[in-house]
């Protein structure tokens, strides 16, 4: 049972990196529900004992609802979001997808690492790597994702113009 | 032997490329000018406790901002005087003591030589502490809960060294009685480019907003496509501010916001009517963007702000702290608000920031050829068109200008040739 939960869920992952990577961004959105949060609080290097991501008010790489998600890939869309213009090359890999909590049907908690590489004309190659913490929903259309947590684990950051 | 002053053509205004892609200046300003100016460290909210400690850098140089065990705050270079590893590698936090991981030496946040592994078997009580405590900053103020040190333990004070700046970061960091705080956290990014392309623009570049944010224009973002405001001299103009410092202000509507946070911007328009003098109260809440030589920019619009340290890394590499400031008595929802568009606009990830960092990296990556390099970048746009005014202080120029900022070019001119 568990073993099939987590094929569901790796293969709507895989979808989604499959979406992203192929420049399908509305298409992705799409999988997501209406109340989606997607966020990626930024890391500090603190204490062992210390976690640095569930301060209040800690600032965020991304923390997005609906609205700004639509609106981070109509930009995209304009020809003009030069950061992405020629568009980068992208190479989503998503591993280590753990099912964290399934005591309901409807709504799973997932744990799964990610790696992008990313190309960008004329300029560096660059990794972004982390884990995510997903809830995602069953709905009569299938598997929808309700909440992405995103745990980059890199300290100084690149700039930030793709989707994990 | 580089004749830096040569690299600034003050009557055509024009900078040689090479201020921004050449090794041999960016030694040179390291030295001459990092270690002479103010530079900002941290705000105060950060370390409110004694023992409290912050880590960043100062140009090339990794510090210590912290609260000594009396209150007093200090800015100490974060380096054993044993061997240099720096005795502190965490973000921020609270601590006595700072012990080396190398051979143990251990310092208060005061900066003084407390511990010493072997001090009477191996050093045979011969070493005076007191002689080797950590390299202290020799100064340190505040501009409103801004904290700056400089390496210079002469020359101007720092209000005298932001002049007529500080009336245009008041706009900001003074429109509220209880003033502001810093969201924990800091947005740290890499960028390919150099430091003074990333100040130059905050200091008095909205003519590249048209062109490289025309994204934002085009989903319904950017209300005015030139992003040159409507009401010249009065709302919407720059400021060349002396020292190298630039502001920009314009009164750009910015769309309808959440009524909790446009009964917060009330409460906001009522207290800087008392903490600031008429003219100023009249400016508030526009969207403000300047930059304090060399490397502190500051921006604030629809109730966020950020203030950012453009740290060198390299003539070609920029690595970017950003803080958000907030009102201190701005509700929880309104903060959450605010710190949401921080992050979608002027981040590591913003909207409108993603774009200006391909911009300076572009420049700083592939316009460093023997060719290029002699052919200067033109900063002559609105030179001569500027004035003086009684409600407000520095020179002012209506929408487009570049004076602000080639008035960075002539600080630095002015302290790479001594």
């Amino acid at each position: 049972m568990t073993t099939d939960l987590r094929l569901q869920i790796e293969e709507v992952m895989i979808e989604e990196s499959w979406l992203l990577d192929g420049n399908r961004f509305e298409d992705w959105l799409a999988l997501m529900t209406d109340d989606i949060r997607y966020w990626a609080p930024v890391r500090e290097n603190l204490g062992r004992d210390e976690e640095d991501f569930h301060q209040l008010h800690l600032l965020t790489h991304f923390d997005e609802d609906r609205m700004t998600m639509g609106l981070r890939v109509a930009r995209l869309r304009t020809g003009f979001a030069h950061a992405e213009e020629p568009p980068s090359r992208r190479r989503h890999f998503v591993s280590n997808v753990k099912i964290l909590d399934a005591s309901s049907p409807e709504s799973v908690q997932v744990a799964s690492n990610f790696i992008v590489f990313r190309s960008r004309p004329g300029l560096e190659e660059h990794l972004f790597v982390g884990g995510r913490r997903d809830q995602w929903v069953h709905t009569e259309a299938g598997w929808r994702l309700r909440e992405r947590m995103i745990i980059f684990d890199h300290d100084v950051i690149e700039n930030i113009t793709v989707f994990i | 032997m580089t004749d830096f002053a040569s690299l600034v053509d003050l009557d055509r205004c024009t900078v040689s490329p090479r201020v921004f892609n050449d090794q041999d200046v960016y030694e040179v300003e390291l030295e001459k000018i990092f270690t002479r100016t103010w530079l900002f460290v941290g705000h105060e909210s950060q370390i409110p406790e004694p023992n409290d400690y912050l880590t960043t850098f100062m140009g090339a140089e990794p510090v210590l901002l912290t609260r000594d065990a009396s209150g007093s705050i200090r800015v100490l270079l974060n380096s054993c005087r044993h061997r240099g590893m720096r005795v502190c590698r965490r973000d921020h936090g609270n601590a006595k003591l700072f012990n080396c991981p190398y051979h143990g030496w251990a310092y208060d946040t005061g900066g003084k030589l407390r511990g010493v592994p072997q001090l009477e078997e191996s050093y045979y009580n011969e070493l005076n502490r007191d002689e080797w405590g950590l390299i202290e900053i020799p100064r340190v103020e505040s501009f409103r809960g801004l904290i700056f040190a400089n390496f210079d333990a002469e020359g101007e004070s720092l209000e005298e060294y932001l002049g007529d700046m500080a009336w245009y970061l008041d706009l900001i960091v003074n429109r509220s009685k209880n003033g502001m705080i810093a969201f924990p956290g800091c947005h740290r990014w890499r960028l390919g480019g150099n430091w003074k392309l990333a100040a130059e623009q905050f200091g008095g570049d909205n003519y590249h907003a048209g062109a490289l944010h025309r994204s934002m224009v085009e989903i319904g973002l950017g209300t005015q496509g030139d992003f040159r405001g409507k009401n010249p001299w009065i709302s919407d103009f720059e400021v060349k501010c002396g020292n190298g410092h630039g502001f920009i202000n314009f009164d750009i509507d910015s769309g309808e916001a959440p009524p909790i946070q446009a009964a917060f911007f009330e409460q906001i328009r009522r207290e800087a009517v008392e903490t600031l003098t008429p003219e100023q109260a009249k400016l508030v809440l526009s969207v403000q963007v300047g930059t304090v030589f060399p490397n502190l920019s500051i921006i604030s619009f629809i109730g966020f702000t950020s203030v950012r340290v453009w740290h060198p890394c390299g003539p070609k590499e920029i690595r970017v702290h950003s803080y958000g400031l907030v009102e201190h008595d701005a509700p929880p929802e309104v903060k959450e608000i605010t710190r949401k568009m921080l992050g979608l606009t002027f981040s590591s990830s913003g909207i409108y920031e993603q774009d200006d960092g391909v911009a300076w990296g572009d420049i700083a990556e592939f316009q460093g050829g023997p060719v290029r390099r002699k052919y200067p970048f033109n900063y002559q746009m609105g030179r001569g068109h500027g004035k003086r005014m009684d409600d407000k202080p520095g020179l002012i120029h209506p929408p487009s200008t570049e004076i602000g900022v080639f008035g960075l070019y002539e600080k630095w001119r002015e302290m790479m040739a001594r």
